[in-house]
């Protein structure tokens, strides 16, 4: 049975010059689970709003075509009856929640269509989600992760047919991400709802989704099985989509001609597993260099690998910014206060790329904005080139340490990237500033939009501007917060390379986040927070080659690298093409 | 060592004052005292004994009644547990409305006799002031914004006092990094001498009225959503639907603890009326 038909749907904004949506038509079967995929500005969300009857009800437009859901036509009815039908989480989904209980929010709704049973409705809701047990907290208490189950509680509190999610894991660390889609499977598979999820991350439409469906320029390419569709990597990769790592892999490798033609390609680890069976594990370093590590995730002596000897290397100059036993607490409204740091000890040196990991919560911003001075420790010193910053203002410290936010628009103080650019220069009446602000407009493509506000730029573009904005005092430390979250993948690669570019800029970098592939290509020392103790540190090596540390901390390496490790325990490959030199036919 | 005792001082105030602070004592105030005996109460009783004590001692001149009401606000004001901020705000309310009067009028000659009358002003200001922050921050908002809807208050009016105390938060969260980017990225003037401080002030209050032009369209950015969750969320259909106002009115209940806190607050009065009519 077809839980959504679409006959003709076109869709135009009021006075945009060409429809978002054209010409669609669409089945999709009950209990299906789609990945909807495409290029930004595609038309997925438009498209996604028009199942819920926000279009054309609440956002008004050019609306031709039918759209039935659960057999009800949404031109023929209204937004309420409709979302008993389909349910909707946001990509801001903290926008979403608008009361301050748990339980509250997730009956809101039930409450306001007069269910008598509301309360019974959102406590069912909360149970499907994972989040029995936080029924009487409040919203501002949940970590990030919960907040997006409420925020679909809030909508299986309806008891719809279908379920839509829009990008739900973009700003979750990857064990709150594998939760996200763990209630989803239990809500597809054992409740049978239909769910459409808009998801740039190949690995989890391949490990969870059913079919995909491609969206390209307002209309939809093909809608395929999961596997079936995630094969196509070229069509993908055209439409800024990466295909899994390993599907990657095994296409470049076929194209080469190592893997037989007619090979059907991986999609999972596991069917990697089958395929790259024949692979034996030869890195380069193990045929010159014979002191190639052994057993990852035992001690080694520091200088037997190149990474470590160049870390040591470093580590011997001075520390720029030292953590000398700081505790740091968060008042809470009730109750004890919040520890976030217990006497920590940290040292930074001169010249370190420096990546700082650990769930949503474990306090990577707050270590940035101690090093800032926004943040004063509650007991113990931090040291900024030898000196103590206890008395220091953040205002003296910006010329030696600037900090990007993780949200860009609280970054964007005046009405044009420009100005927000040149803004610190110019009140520090720096002589050259003009020219400088230019070059930096230059240097980070941003030229051509130098007159917008900021907060009108796509995603990528508002990146872009504030780490303009933050290097612009030519800081000798530069602090990133989540510099990619939020972003869709071909994004979140074109601002890895503005990175990569920024290493010669700016001398020590310091970024937290949560893209393992980020971490990988760009870090040197990777830091683990976890219960406000730096857990470990070290080379990626040392890092990822821990299994009991990855998996104490949650942290899902990348694709690539598992599926390493599944054929050699001892294989440490963390990009396709490390894969591709490192593996070699038996 | 006096100065710097000082400047340690008033550091220690800054640092009190931070936005951080105010957006801790805002959800305290709101959310932290949901278990005493005040945030307990049956909202339209508490609304409706508010209505007494905040109305009543304006048309009363006896010191003694008077006295009698400001014991008793003073009681429920504790029994609340209000936030500290909220107290401060209150104390220096009432010192601006009347306490001031009285300095000033020691100034013109004025001696212990001004008291009397100026004591019987603050007294009223001071009980009503009290009544209101036993009612308004006792109770949490939810429960609040039920009475007043019990009342015939319009749903929009709850709706939106529920729902400022859940965007608070958000967006003095907000504010206070739109201010951090000012702060790292702009240039105070040096405050070392007196005239520097004054000039520091202009400069931070500059800041603070420029924070507020990125914060209004960050919050219209993010409003969007938000609008479009109400609408699927049916709040507009509850708005005029009047079983859900039936609904939401059922958990209210009248129990023992809000008899026994009117009949308290009866006898009390009385006693005080008593007091008067006696000495």
């Amino acid at each position: 049975m077809n839980i959504i038909e679409i006959e003709g749907l076109t869709f135009s904004y009021p006075a945009a010059d060409k429809p978002v949506l054209q010409n669609i038509s669409l089945q999709v079967e009950q209990g299906d689970f789609l990945a909807v995929v495409g290029n930004n500005g595609c038309g997925k969300s438009t498209f996604c709003k028009t199942l819920n009857g926000l279009i054309p009800h609440f956002i008004s437009g050019d609306f031709q075509g039918s759209v039935q859901v659960g057999g009800l036509n949404t031109l023929k009815s209204d937004v309420g009856t409709l979302a008993c039908k389909a349910g909707y989480v946001y990509q801001d989904f903290e926008n979403q929640i608008v009361r301050p209980t748990v339980l509250d929010d997730a009956s809101y709704a039930c409450l306001n269509y007069a269910m008598p049973d509301y309360r019974e409705r959102g406590r069912e809701a909360l149970a499907l989600c994972g989040l029995e047990g936080h029924e009487e907290d409040y919203v501002w208490q949940l970590s990030g992760g919960q907040t997006h189950l409420l925020a679909l509680a809030g909508a299986v509190s309806l008891q719809p047919d279908v379920l839509i999610l829009d990008e739900p894991i973009a700003q979750l660390d990857p064990g709150h991400a594998d939760r996200i889609y763990q209630v989803l499977r239990e809500l597809n598979e054992k409740h049978g709802k239909t769910i459409l999820v808009i998801e740039h991350h190949t690995e989890y439409i391949a490990d969870y989704c059913k079919h995909v469906l491609l969206m390209k320029d307002g209309g939809i390419a093909w809608k395929l099985p999961t596997a079936e569709a995630l094969r196509r990597v070229e069509e993908l990769e055209a439409c800024s989509i990466f295909p899994p790592q390993v599907t990657q892999a095994a296409n470049q490798m076929r194209r080469e001609g190592r893997l037989p033609q007619p090979c059907l390609l991986p999609t999972t680890v596991e069917e990697g597993k089958a395929v790259f069976a024949g692979f034996r594990y030869l890195p380069p370093a193990r045929r010159s260099e014979p002191a190639r590590r052994s057993e990852p995730g035992q001690g080694s002596e520091p200088g037997q690998r190149p990474e470590l000897g160049r870390l040591a290397e470093a580590a011997s100059p001075e520390a720029v910014v030292r953590f000398q036993d700081v505790s740091v607490a968060y008042r809470s409204v009730k109750g004890e206060d919040r520890v976030v740091f217990d006497r920590l000890n940290l040292d930074i040196h001169r010249g370190e790329k420096i990546a700082v990991i650990g769930s949503n919560g474990a306090g990577k911003s707050t270590l940035m904005k101690l090093m800032v001075g926004l943040l004063k420790p509650a007991s113990g010193e931090i040291f900024l080139d030898g000196e103590s910053i206890r008395k220091k203002k953040a205002e003296d410290l910006s010329l030696r340490i600037s900090l990007v936010y993780q949200n860009p628009e609280e970054m964007f103080i005046k009405d044009s990237i420009q100005g927000d650019i040149s803004y610190a220069m110019q009140m520090r009446k720096i002589p050259d500033f003009a020219e400088r602000t230019s070059q930096l407009l230059e240097r980070f493509q941003l030229t051509a939009l130098q007159e917008r506000d900021g907060r009108l730029l796509s995603g990528g573009q508002m990146r872009r501007a504030s780490l303009a904005i933050g290097v612009a005092l030519n800081p000798g430390i530069l602090l990133l917060d989540e510099p990619t979250a939020s972003l869709d993948i071909a994004t979140r690669r074109e601002i890895q390379k503005t990175l990569a570019d920024l290493k010669d800029v700016t001398d020590t970098v310091l970024i937290a986040t949560h893209d393992m592939q980020l971490v990988c290509d760009w870090a040197e020392r990777i830091l683990v927070l976890s219960g406000g103790k730096v857990l470990a540190d070290g080379s990626r090596d040392e890092i990822f080659g821990d299994r009991r540390l990855l998996e104490t901390v949650g942290i899902r390496p990348p694709e690539i690298f598992s599926m390493g490790q599944a054929l050699d325990p001892q294989a440490l490959c963390y990009t396709v093409n490390e894969f591709l030199e490192n593996f070699q036919e038996a | 060592m006096e100065t710097a005792r000082h400047k340690k001082l008033s550091e220690n105030i800054l640092d009190k004052l931070s936005l951080d602070f105010l957006r801790n004592q805002v959800l305290k105030n709101a959310y932290g005292n949901d278990d005493t005996v005040i945030a307990r109460l049956d909202p339209r009783i508490l609304l409706a004994w508010y209505l007494v004590l905040g109305i009543v001692p304006w048309f009363v001149q006896d010191l003694w009644f008077l006295m009698g009401c400001f014991l008793l606000v003073l009681v429920t004001t504790k029994l609340a547990r209000v936030a500290g901020l909220v107290l401060l705000l209150f104390g220096v309310g009432v010192f601006s409305q009347t306490g001031y009067l009285f300095v000033v009028s020691l100034f013109f000659g004025g001696d212990s006799s001004t008291i009397a009358p100026l004591l019987v002003l603050t007294l009223k200001v001071a009980t009503c002031s009290l009544a209101s922050i036993t009612v308004f921050s006792g109770l949490d908002p939810d429960r609040l914004s039920n009475g007043l809807m019990w009342y015939g208050c319009p749903e929009r009016l709850s709706f939106s006092i529920s729902y400022a105390y859940r965007i608070l938060p958000m967006l003095m969260e907000e504010f206070q990094n739109i201010l951090l980017s000012f702060r790292m990225r702009g240039n105070p003037p040096l405050h070392e001498t007196f005239r520097g401080k004054i000039r520091y002030l202009f400069y931070q209050v500059k800041m603070i009225m420029q924070a507020f032009y990125p914060l209004m369209l960050n919050t219209a950015k993010r409003s969007r959503t938000t609008v479009e969750a109400l609408e699927i969320k049916g709040y507009r259909y509850a708005a005029v639907n009047k079983t859900v106002k039936k609904i939401k009115l059922a958990t209210l209940r009248v129990t023992y603890n809000d008899l026994l806190f009117l009949a308290v607050s009866f006898l009390w009065i009385s006693l005080s009326i008593l007091a008067s009519t006696l000495f």
